[in-house]
């Protein structure tokens, strides 16, 4: 599914924020990514979601290696990661049925097949009120929904989220981490990048922990109770 | 033609404040590509007036002799050229016609009649003859001495020479306007790329193809094209017909009316169609390769 061989990442000429990463994510599986702020895991994202592209080592997503692939070749790639950003990413001027109906739109599905499924993905994740409502009416939770709706719509092979709960009360949290081990069950591959180390141990799936850009796997009971302490 | 100029559904350029004197810059472009046209068109329809005119009219000039019969050399002229294959009628210049001919320039004055101006013959030719004018005028000089067939083509050459010429400096300007025109179109592509960066990443990150993202655009740039084109064509036929009006008002103009016969119209009314038609072709281009540089 996905398999990182001793990839480093520099963005333009400055230092290497990502070095010598290397792990092997099995098709079906949930692990959470972790680590202080500034250890590269947004780098290790972008890369998962085929954004960025490695400046040294091997990424291979689907059997198929990043850097050979030709650029027509992206955006079916591409549609079969769903990527929740910590910044929602939502498109202000789009209702959230638009805005979770665009993977399949663009894909170049039939509306009255897209509005249909949208309307019930949004009912199911508790926005089945806030339909035609605009993401600057919505409130962080909220937005944080939409965007996960959207990201799951396609029903993606890979979904990688971004501190998905970061904006969102305990319980809905919890409710959405839920629907991502549904997704997991039926066959999803899940990343989750969070700093929240409950739902790390709550959840206790495996680990990669990220610091100074070197990667390293852990069980979800051997994780520094504080990022800011040096491992020694 | 909904497609061709639906709205940017995901980008919503229809908000940017950088494209909204676009359609402004196209209506001055296109009223001067329409009058470039108006006198590229009037030109060529001038020049082949005056070409078949020309062509079809001749004057036979018996010089002024004192010494010889001028009216009995006129009716041998006038009996050969009638004889002469292609030439559908040949008729003499009567003296006092001659005379009239002159008043304007030197006025009515009795000594006129004393002036030894040539006689002239009128020859009209026949549509489609390959008559040779240079046989014939060889003809006529050893039957009539002093006599020369006036074909008119050393000035009907300056006059053509001046209206391509004029032609040329009209295709030229047409040049320069579509090429600001593509010049200020990138530009405002190029802006509206780096306003909705962040869009497109998402719409590329979600699957969309670099033909998605340059549709809105070229779509967008098109209709705004198209929109601006219609009132700087519409101000430039009001203007050619003002100039008509005006060059009909005053008599004996030198300056032809504007007359774009059926080609120039119609080349007048495909000019938003095409400047839309640039617009799409250029947007996508400089669309799908600035997405190209994308990850």
């Amino acid at each position: 599914m996905v398999r990182f061989e001793n990839v480093g990442m520099r963005y333009g000429m400055g230092p290497e924020v990502l070095r010598d990463i290397s792990f092997h994510l099995r098709p079906g599986s949930f692990h959470f990514l972790t680590g202080p702020t500034g250890a590269g895991k947004s780098s290790l994202l972008k890369l998962l979601a085929l954004s960025h592209r490695p400046s040294r080592g091997l990424v291979t997503l689907f059997n198929k290696e990043v850097s050979t692939l030709a650029r027509d070749d992206l955006p079916a790639m591409r549609r079969k990661i769903g990527v929740v950003y910590q910044d929602f990413r939502l498109l202000d001027h789009l209702s959230a049925l638009d805005n979770v109906a665009l993977p399949l739109k663009i894909a170049g599905a039939r509306d009255e097949q897209i509005y249909q499924h949208v309307a019930e993905l949004l009912d199911w994740v508790g926005l089945g009120n806030q339909v035609d409502a605009k993401p600057p009416t919505l409130s962080g939770g909220e937005k944080q929904r939409v965007a996960i709706a959207r990201a799951v719509i396609n029903r993606p092979q890979l979904l990688i989220a971004d501190e998905p709960t970061g904006s969102m009360d305990a319980e809905m949290g919890l409710r959405l981490m839920y629907l991502f081990q549904e997704l997991n069950k039926i066959g999803t591959t899940v990343v989750v990048a969070t700093h929240d180390l409950d739902l790390i141990q709550r959840f206790g799936n495996p680990v990669m922990y990220l610091k100074d850009g070197l990667l390293s796997s852990r069980s979800a009971a051997n994780i520094p109770a504080q990022f800011s302490e040096s491992e020694g | 033609m909904i497609k061709l100029f639906g709205k940017s559904a995901e980008l919503q350029l229809e908000k940017d404040v950088s494209t909204r004197y676009l359609p402004v810059v196209i209506s001055a472009m296109i009223f001067l590509a329409a009058l470039s046209i108006g006198g590229l068109f009037s030109l060529s329809n001038a020049i082949n007036t005056w070409s078949e005119t020309l062509t079809g009219n001749l004057t036979a000039e018996i010089a002024y002799d004192p010494a010889i019969d001028l009216d009995q050399e006129v009716t041998t002229a006038v009996k050969l050229l009638s004889e002469t294959p292609g030439v559908t009628a040949a008729r003499a210049i009567e003296k006092d016609e001659t005379l009239k001919l002159l008043e304007p320039f030197l006025g009515k004055n009795a000594a006129l009649s004393e002036l030894p101006v040539p006689r002239l013959i009128e020859i009209i030719i026949a549509e489609d003859s390959a008559i040779d004018l240079a046989a014939l005028n060889e003809k006529l000089v050893a039957a009539v001495p002093g006599a020369r067939l006036d074909i008119n083509r050393p000035w009907l050459d300056k006059m053509v020479t001046l209206g391509r010429s004029i032609q040329v400096l009209a295709a030229a300007i047409m040049l320069l306007i579509g090429g600001v025109t593509v010049i200020i179109v990138i530009f405002a592509v190029r802006t509206g790329l780096i306003m909705h960066s962040e869009v497109i990443q998402v719409l590329h990150l979600i699957g969309a193809r670099d033909n998605y993202i340059a549709e809105q655009f070229q779509n967008y740039f098109s209709r705004l094209s198209f929109l601006g084109a219609l009132p700087g064509l519409i101000v430039a036929i009001f203007v050619m017909f003002i100039f008509n009006f005006l060059v009909g008002s005053l008599e004996a103009s030198m300056l032809p009316p504007l007359s774009l016969g059926i080609e120039g119209s119609i080349a007048l009314l495909l000019l938003p169609f095409l400047v839309a038609l640039l617009t799409k072709y250029t947007v996508r281009q400089v669309v799908l390769k600035s997405l190209g540089r994308m990850m």
